[in-house]
């Protein structure tokens, strides 16, 4: 064991697996187990990724000159050696086949759908109509923190919520609701800490108005199922919906002062 | 009061009611106990439940008008998943069931949010809704036997207990809650209820493993028109090994989770030809993809209890035609006169949302019986990007084609608007039938891959976006009162190209040559050396 | 109506008759054998203290058509009837008598003998026999399929809990019982939607149904001051105060007609959903 761990070439051979073991899965899917939030890695990342540690093994080994002679010497020996006949046979048609599998997934016709990107969060415009009324946005906060009875605001917020939004954000806000799996954007998920604790309230406001259709283009409006709902709800329903958001989930709206700093992703 | 123990209550049975409750009370545990947890559940239940199901737990939530079926009425304690026999309260672990994985199919959700201890002392409150529980002894779950095993003889024979169980007068021949009873069945508030559509089992109430089918089967579902098999089991009728095989036949009528979502409708070649319509045989062989439908709950009058829940489609190319063929399950066959009384009660028991109920001429008959229906839509151009028309029906700006089918009209084709701008198209490019049997729709629609000027052009190879609509007539959609779906792809197969063999060949061969170059040059130089 | 009127007089000399000699053997009237009923026999009553209650429920003026059923779907059971096929049984209207009339003390009963026997449902020709049947509370109702096909009891008490039971064969047997007084109790087949009976359960056994000719009686009602119900499924429920002196017959008479249609139906506590807003209220009816 400790005879390959000091070899060069073994720990070159070590590093590509290894490496290549944490692309693959560890960014992807070990992470997430553990809590932090990931994604799986693109292929072609991961081509890029390796050809890198590649690169990089061969300029470490090459370094030294007595390095880089010790780190050749079994690959010239499996290509010249008699007692390695065999193994030098198996790679010389492993290696053809793995080249041909990986030339074939190339250029197999795929069946995926075309790459979308959507911005999640679009940058909101400075200001919106409402029923033809002009709202400033900038600067705008939620007016009903300054009226009324808190209580009474919430209990509109979760009827209006649970009337109109629970068939696709959820019962949990969670984006599951018992349509959800109909929709492609997927509804928001309201308890994730990338949606409301990243967003102002008239940011909130201004996606709640103007629904899908007032996204712009890097929203893809066209995708999007969410109702403008200015065409169904009063403003101070919204904005009572809205408070319930944040009651409900436990998350705080990010404030204009931090938005200064900032800014929308 | 499920602090009553059994035992204690067989002894103080015979007692008279008043003199049992001051006994039980002294039994008890301190009652305080019992009223923190229900304190700490009116918690939980006000917070997460009371919207749906009302302050005072009668289903009457503000929500409750278009759900159907209603949320649960706890003040009647009935309770559809049980282990107990009919007409028995539940466990605390059926309710802990119901909590914990909802209601499949219906609004109801499973709530991982609730911890064991919330959950705890939400059935303690939800229990204090109704006068049953406490009285009498505490429930106790049904002895199911066990399983004999599946396997294809199982299944067999549960086939033909389905039949001595005649369990098609409601759920039909194969299944999809289409038998001759489906359209009279209502729920104990004498609303309309389905007879379970048991090909989907992913939207089964009670669950779609084999285990909660016996279960369900032998409780019967209180509070609907599914009765307990128990008295005909315990009769000789069916041998509770043949419940349990009945059980594995239910489980193979469908998939029991909903079929993965894929974006893309493969259509491959049909090397032999098209098929010429949608009942033959070269269809079974071909890969059909399954998108689930929700309501219209975006534009008004929106439909927050859609009738159709999904639609299967297959596709097959020749290069120059495209044929399709979409599924989906319907248990009527509209317009159908024996469906008229669910039509007139779906109308009164839903919120309409602001839509015109069909009226009643004098004889209490609808004056109107609306089709079945189902349209496709494609971009009017080759999209640009990922720029598409509005999924829902185009709008002013970009229209969208439309594949039509209704049970009157049969296919056609339009262009889009909106949803309520519908133009015919002038010819008649999309043709097609649709074929009604046992509960399903089967359409079969055809066209050719390009139409000269129609702004419609499959190019092989490029995904093209296309997008879904479809509505129930007997259960009054109409118009904005459909099911609708968002954007997904169809994508014709391009021919068999030579690319695909001829470069991971090469590939191979110049691999093999550069590594017996090296090999050789290697030995040669040794060999020298 | 001269002829009504002999007629009836009649039905009630007969049960009069049959009631004074039938002693203390439950008392069931002749008319509530033809419906199936089964008042459970009281434990040696004492005849000097208990007296008969009967009479009539009378329909006068024009008598509601009643709708024919459709039961092709079940030609067996179509079979059944005669050449005008099944019709409607919510008001069966006999010499100006008036059937399924369940008539019960609805006040003034202080202690009862416990129930005892059990009452019969019996599922014939896709119609349930009797249509409204009486039972003491804790009563076994013995419920069973006399035709070859598939039927659910479905019952749905609000007082009570309910039951809904599959019987897919002629010859099963279910017994259930309801444990508390609910008037009344509807029973229907989810398979037959035209299939539907009631079920009256009082904590006592003074009670009875009326029969084809519109008569009833109780027998062996403790001497006292009552108050009677009359429920009929169209028509609502009416009352009358008899005062029962042992050894002798109280006659309490309750008049119907056409124009009493449509009226508030009891059943049990009604839970009346309202369309629009949805809200479900409970109804306290006794």
């Amino acid at each position: 064991m400790k005879r390959y761990l000091s070899h060069p070439f073994w720990q070159g051979a070590i590093v590509i697996v290894v490496s290549y073991v944490a692309f693959e899965w560890v960014i992807g899917y070990v992470l997430p187990v553990i809590g932090v939030a990931s994604a799986p890695v693109p292929s072609s990342v991961i081509l890029q990724y390796m050809l890198t540690v590649l690169v990089g093994i061969v300029l470490y080994m090459s370094a030294d000159e007595a390095r880089w002679k010790s780190f050749k010497k079994p690959i010239h020996e499996t290509m010249v050696a008699r007692d390695r006949k065999t193994l030098r046979g198996i790679l010389m048609v492993a290696l053809p086949v793995l080249i041909g599998w990986l030339a074939y997934q190339n250029v197999r016709p795929s069946y995926a759908a075309p790459a979308t990107l959507r911005s999640v969060h679009p940058a909101p415009p400075n200001q919106l109509t409402f029923r033809g009324e002009t709202i400033e946005l900038t600067g705008l906060e939620n007016p009903l923190h300054e009226e009324g009875s808190i209580e009474e605001h919430l209990a509109v917020g979760k009827r209006i919520y649970v009337r109109n939004c629970v068939p696709c954000h959820g019962d949990l806000l969670d984006g599951q609701g018992h349509y959800a799996p109909a929709f492609n954007p997927v509804p928001a998920d309201f308890t994730s800490s990338g949606n409301l604790p990243q967003l102002t309230e008239s940011y909130v406001f201004w996606r709640i108005v103007k629904g899908g259709p007032g996204l712009p283009r890097e929203g893809t409006p066209w995708d999007s199922a969410m109702p403008a709902w200015e065409t169904i709800l009063e403003q101070d329903e919204i904005w009572a919906t809205i408070l319930y958001l944040y009651d409900q989930t436990g998350f705080t709206p990010r404030t204009w002062e931090e938005e200064g700093e900032g800014g929308h992703e | 009061m499920r602090v009553l123990r059994r035992g204690t209550l067989g002894t103080l049975g015979t007692l008279a009611l008043g003199g049992f409750a001051i006994l039980a009370l002294s039994a008890a545990p301190p009652l305080s106990a019992q009223e923190d947890a229900a304190a700490a559940g009116k918690v939980v239940y006000d917070r997460w439940c009371a919207e749906c199901h009302g302050e005072t737990g009668q289903g009457d939530g503000s929500a409750a008008a278009s759900m159907l079926p209603r949320p649960r009425d706890f003040t009647q304690a009935l309770y559809q998943i049980r282990t107990t026999g009919s007409g028995q309260l539940p466990t605390d672990a059926d309710i802990r069931f119901a909590i914990e994985n909802g209601l499949p199919g219906t609004t109801m959700p499973g709530w991982p949010n609730l911890t064991d201890g919330e959950i705890d002392d939400l059935i303690v409150y939800l229990k204090s809704f109704s006068r049953f529980f406490g009285q009498g002894p505490a429930p106790e779950p049904l002895d199911f036997g066990s399983d004999p095993g599946g396997g294809p003889a199982a299944i067999e024979a549960g086939a033909a207990a389905y039949l001595t169980m005649l369990c098609e007068e409601c759920h039909g021949l194969s299944g999809r809650g289409d038998g001759t009873s489906a359209p009279t069945l209502e729920d104990w508030r004498g609303l309309p209820i389905r007879a379970a559509d048991l090909t989907e089992a992913w939207v089964l109430n009670g669950g779609s493993s084999v285990e909660d089918m016996h279960t369900r089967m032998l409780t019967g579902l209180d509070g609907t028109p599914m009765p307990s098999a128990i008295d005909a089991m315990n009769s000789g009728v069916v041998s509770p090994d043949e419940v349990w095989q009945l059980a594995h036949y239910l489980a193979s009528l469908g998939p029991r989770e909903m079929p993965p979502l894929r974006e893309v409708i493969r259509v491959g070649r049909a090397e032999a030809g098209l098929p010429a319509d949608g009942e033959e045989e070269a269809w079974a062989g071909v890969e059909a993809f399954y998108f689930p439908m929700s309501g219209q709950v975006v534009q008004l009058p929106r439909n927050f209890a859609p009738a159709v829940d999904g639609l299967w489609v297959q596709g097959l190319h020749d290069g120059s035609d495209i044929a399709l063929r979409v599924q989906w399950n319907d248990p009527s066959n509209s317009p159908d006169p024996n469906w008229d009384e669910w039509q007139n009660k779906i109308t009164a028991a839903l919120d309409l949302d602001g839509a015109e109920p069909i009226a009643l001429d004098s004889a209490g008959a609808p004056t109107a019986r609306p089709p079945d229906a189902v349209l496709l839509q494609f971009p009017f151009e080759p999209p640009e990007g990922t720029d598409r028309p509005y999924f829902l029906m185009g709008d002013a700006r970009e229209p969208v084609y439309l594949w039509t089918w209704d049970s009157e009209t049969g296919v056609g084709a339009g262009r889009g608007r909106g949803l309520d701008s519908v133009e015919p198209l002038g010819e008649d490019p999309v043709t097609g039938e649709a074929t009604w049997e046992e509960g399903r729709w089967t359409l079969y629609l055809r066209r050719s891959i390009e139409v000269e000027s129609d702004g419609l052009d499959f190019a092989e190879g490029a995904p093209m976006p296309i997008a879904f609509q479809a509505w129930d007539g007997s259960s009054a959609e109409v118009g904005k009162r459909s099911s609708v779906s968002t954007w997904y792809y169809i994508l014709l197969e391009p021919p068999a190209s030579s690319t695909v063999v001829v470069t991971p060949l090469l590939a191979m061969l110049l691999t093999g040559a550069f590594g017996l170059v090296l090999v050789r040059r290697a030995q040669d130089r040794r060999r020298d050396g | 109506m001269r002829s009504h009127f002999w007629n009836r007089s009649a039905a009630l000399l007969a049960v009069a008759a049959m009631a004074a000699c039938g002693g203390g053997d439950g008392g069931s009237s002749e008319a509530a054998d033809d419906a199936g009923e089964a008042t459970p026999a009281a434990a040696a009553v004492d005849p000097s203290t208990v007296g008969t209650i009967s009479g009539m429920a009378n329909f006068g003026g024009m008598v509601p058509t009643m709708e024919a059923i459709d039961m092709s779907a079940e030609a067996e059971c179509a079979a059944g009837y005669g050449a005008d096929g099944p019709m409607a049984q919510s008001v069966l209207v006999s010499e100006g008598g008036l059937a399924n009339v369940f008539v019960y003390l609805s006040e003034g009963v202080s202690g009862a003998p416990a129930a005892s026997g059990a009452a019969t449902l019996d599922q014939v020709n896709c119609r349930y026999t009797p249509h409204v049947l009486g039972v003491q509370s804790g009563q076994d109702i013995e419920i069973s399929n006399s035709d070859n096909l598939l039927h659910n009891i479905n019952a749905t008490p609000t007082e009570n809990r309910g039951f809904n039971i599959s019987q897919p064969r002629a010859g099963i047997t279910s017994t259930q019982r309801f444990q508390v007084a609910e008037v009344m109790v509807p029973v229907r087949c989810d398979v037959h939607g035209w299939m539907q009976a009631y079920i009256g359960v009082v904590d006592h056994p003074y009670f009875a149904v009326t029969g084809a000719d519109g008569s009833y009686s109780i027998a062996n009602v403790p001497a006292g001051d009552y108050t009677l119900t009359a429920w009929h499924e169209e028509f609502g429920t009416q009352t009358a105060n008899v005062t029962v002196t042992a050894g002798e017959m109280a006659v309490a008479t309750f008049d119907y007609n056409a124009e009493m249609m449509g009226a508030e139906v009891p059943m049990g506590d009604a839970l009346v959903l309202e369309h629009g807003t949805n809200r479900i209220r409970v109804e306290r009816t006794q």
